[in-house]
Formats: C-alpha cells, structure tokens, sequence
C-alpha cells in the first residue's frame, strides 16, 4: 500500500532546481547576478569571449588549447563541488544516490540554465569505456575564430574535470565535432587518455565523428 | 502574473488604463477570491485527493511496479502544484514552461503514460469530489495542457526508441 504523505519530504516535492526563471537573479542596483542560493554569477559577454581566443592566440600561439583545456579543467573542478552541494541540498539526497536519468535531467538544465547550449549524453559506446556527449548552440563554438578544427577546449577540460570526479577515474575529453566547423552539433568523448590518444590525430585530420568511433571501437 | 496584464502595465507607463485595459484587470480581479478557493482547496486536501487515488491506481494495476506508480504519483502532486500556482496567476505559461522543463525530460526518460492515462482518470475523479463544478472548469484547462505535454513527451519517447 502507498502512502501518499510519506512520498513528500517536508512537504516538498523538489521539481526543477536549474528552472532559469527561478534560478538566475539579479540586483539590478548593484549590478549583480545571482544564483537562487545567493552565489554570484559571472556574465560574460561575447567580446570578451572573442578576446580570450585572440589574446590566448597571439601570446601563447598554439599552446592556447592546452592553456584553454586547463582552465576549463579548473573550471569544472569547481563547478562539480557547488553543482553537487547544491542537488544535495535541494533534493536532499546525494549525488551518488539520484537515478541516471534524474542526474542527466539536472545536469542538462543545468547548462541550459548557464547560457552554455543545450547538453545530451549519448551511451551507444557505454560499454566500449566511451562517453558522448552532444552540446548544441555553445557560445564558445559562436564566438571562436573559424579554424580548421573544433574549438571548445574551455567545454572539454570542464566535462574532463567534472566527469572525471563524477566517476572516480581520470577521465580525458576530446572533442570531434564542433559547431564552428558547420557541424549540427559540438561531439564530445569522454574516456581514458590512454585510450582516447588515437583520437587526436583523427579530429587533426578532420574524419567525421562516426568514424573516429568506430576506429575508437575497433 | 498573467501575461496580458503584464503588458497593459506596461504598455500603459504614463498613461491612464483605457475603459477596455480596466476591465480585463477588474476581470481578473473578481476572478481572484474562486481562484484562491480553489487554491486553498488543493493544497488543504491534497492527501484527501491523492491517497484514495494512490489505492485505486494500485487497484487498477496490480502488475505495475510500487516504484514506477509512486513516482508517477509524486509527478502528478508536483503537476497539480504547478497548475494551482497558475491557475492563481491565472497564467497558463508558468504551468506550462514549469512542465516542460522538467517533466518533459522526465517523462521522455521513463515511459509511465500507461500509468498517467489511469492516473489522471483517477485525479480528475476525485478532484470533482472536493471542487465545485465552477471550480473544476477553472482547474480544468490547466490539468489538460499538463495531460496533453506528457501524452506528446511520451510519444516523442516512444519514436525515439
């Protein structure tokens, strides 16, 4: 028999925590943008964007993925201790203890709700040791000078660092497809960086995502 | 707050409300006292609501799993929370947006519409128990738009897969 008052909590029944309406506020007097839990939000503006491609370029010339990939890598680092504060508390559960499908549902709005595209895990590879990820609409993707090959490194060292304390194991990201080189959507992998290595040479010689998988998969 | 009003506040900025500008907001306001009494009526008898619909939606479907019907049951009390918030705004968006953000991903995730199609049933059955027929008319357009999303969602999953 199911007892309907013992399925809320507090008589709660936390819905949406990322929900944009609910989740970004701001004080327009003091010029400040906050999250519902009252820590600052960063807006950055697409010039600024485009700076940071440019000046990392002429300063730093080619290192500017790795330099870019490691802040991204700290980035996520942080990202994934206040993200996972924040579900703990709002759901009142841990991060371990919520479903696949109820991580994956919070985490897509999540980065929806930031202003970084809309976010899908693919799991097709699941059980080669690959994960997909499919970002669409990213801001770095718009705002980087077109090259011939993908540039959100930003976004690869944050699902790096984040996915890595996820699972527990050192996980590496490339990404092989990208917006900025007229694909429908970015493709990130996430995987072992022993296993992943093969990759950098395919995305360098600019093979479509299928088939940098299957010779991942091979 | 309703978004018609919304714009006549703000399209009205230095300016008096015109006759017909008034009369939507003196609409909306003679509507207020059956929406907060419909309001009070959800959230005071929610358990009175859902319980017996719990019993009847395990009666009916003695072969679904306890854990798929409670946590369809616990969608459809955050559904009708959602909807007696906007049914208090008297702004379908809010229910609306509220919906698809969240129970959109959700629904595409597990596929409960065999569940919701008794539940709902049941819900609707039981609501007209505490609600006027008035009341129920009001609540009504709301629940629908809910029901509508999660059949659309679930079919979407289904195509998917």
């Amino acid at each position: 028999m199911i007892s309907v008052a013992d399925l809320l909590t507090n008589n709660r029944i936390p819905g949406n925590y990322f929900t944009t309406d609910a989740y970004v506020r701001s004080d327009l007097e003091l010029g400040l943008l906050e999250n519902r839990r009252g820590d600052r939000l960063l807006a950055l503006p697409e010039t600024l964007i485009q700076a940071i491609y440019s000046g990392l370029d002429r300063e730093t010339g080619q290192a500017t993925r790795l330099v870019m990939f490691n802040c991204g890598r700290w980035w996520g680092k942080n990202f994934y201790t206040r993200f996972r504060e924040e579900l703990t508390d709002y759901y009142g559960q841990a991060l371990a203890d919520m479903t696949m499908a109820e991580f994956l549902q919070c985490f897509g709005q999540c980065w929806v709700t930031h202003g970084w595209g809309r976010f899908k895990m693919d799991q097709t590879y699941h059980n080669r040791g690959f994960l997909v990820i499919e970002t669409v609409n990213s801001p770095f993707a718009s705002q980087a000078p077109k090259g011939d090959r993908p540039v959100c490194f930003f976004e690869a060292g944050i699902l790096s660092s984040f996915f890595s304390q996820l699972t527990g194991r050192e996980l590496h990201c490339i990404q092989t497809a990208c917006e900025s080189l007229g694909s429908e959507c970015n493709y990130f992998v996430l995987g072992l960086a022993k296993r992943l290595q093969p990759a950098e040479a395919l995305v360098e010689q600019q093979m479509p995502h299928t088939k940098i998988m299957e010779t991942l998969c091979a | 707050m309703h978004p018609q009003l919304e714009a006549i506040f703000d399209e009205a900025e230095s300016r008096y409300l015109k006759q017909d500008e008034l009369q939507l907001l003196s609409q909306y306001v003679d509507s207020l006292p059956i929406r907060l009494n419909v309001y009070r009526t959800l959230r005071d008898r929610e358990l009175e609501v859902m319980q017996p619909v719990a019993d009847q939606l395990q009666a009916q479907l003695p072969n679904e799993k306890i854990e798929n019907l409670e946590r369809a049951l616990k969608t459809a009390m955050l559904t009708l929370r959602y909807c007696a918030m906007g049914l208090l705004l008297n702004d379908q968006s809010f229910a609306q947006n509220r919906l698809i953000s969240w129970l959109g991903g959700t629904m595409r995730l597990y596929n409960v519409q065999s569940i919701n199609t008794v539940l709902y049933r049941l819900v609707h059955q039981y609501l007209s128990q505490v609600l006027s027929p008035q009341e129920l008319n009001l609540l009504t357009p709301y629940l629908t738009l809910a029901e509508t999303l999660m059949h659309e969602q679930s079919l979407e999953a289904t195509s998917i897969q």
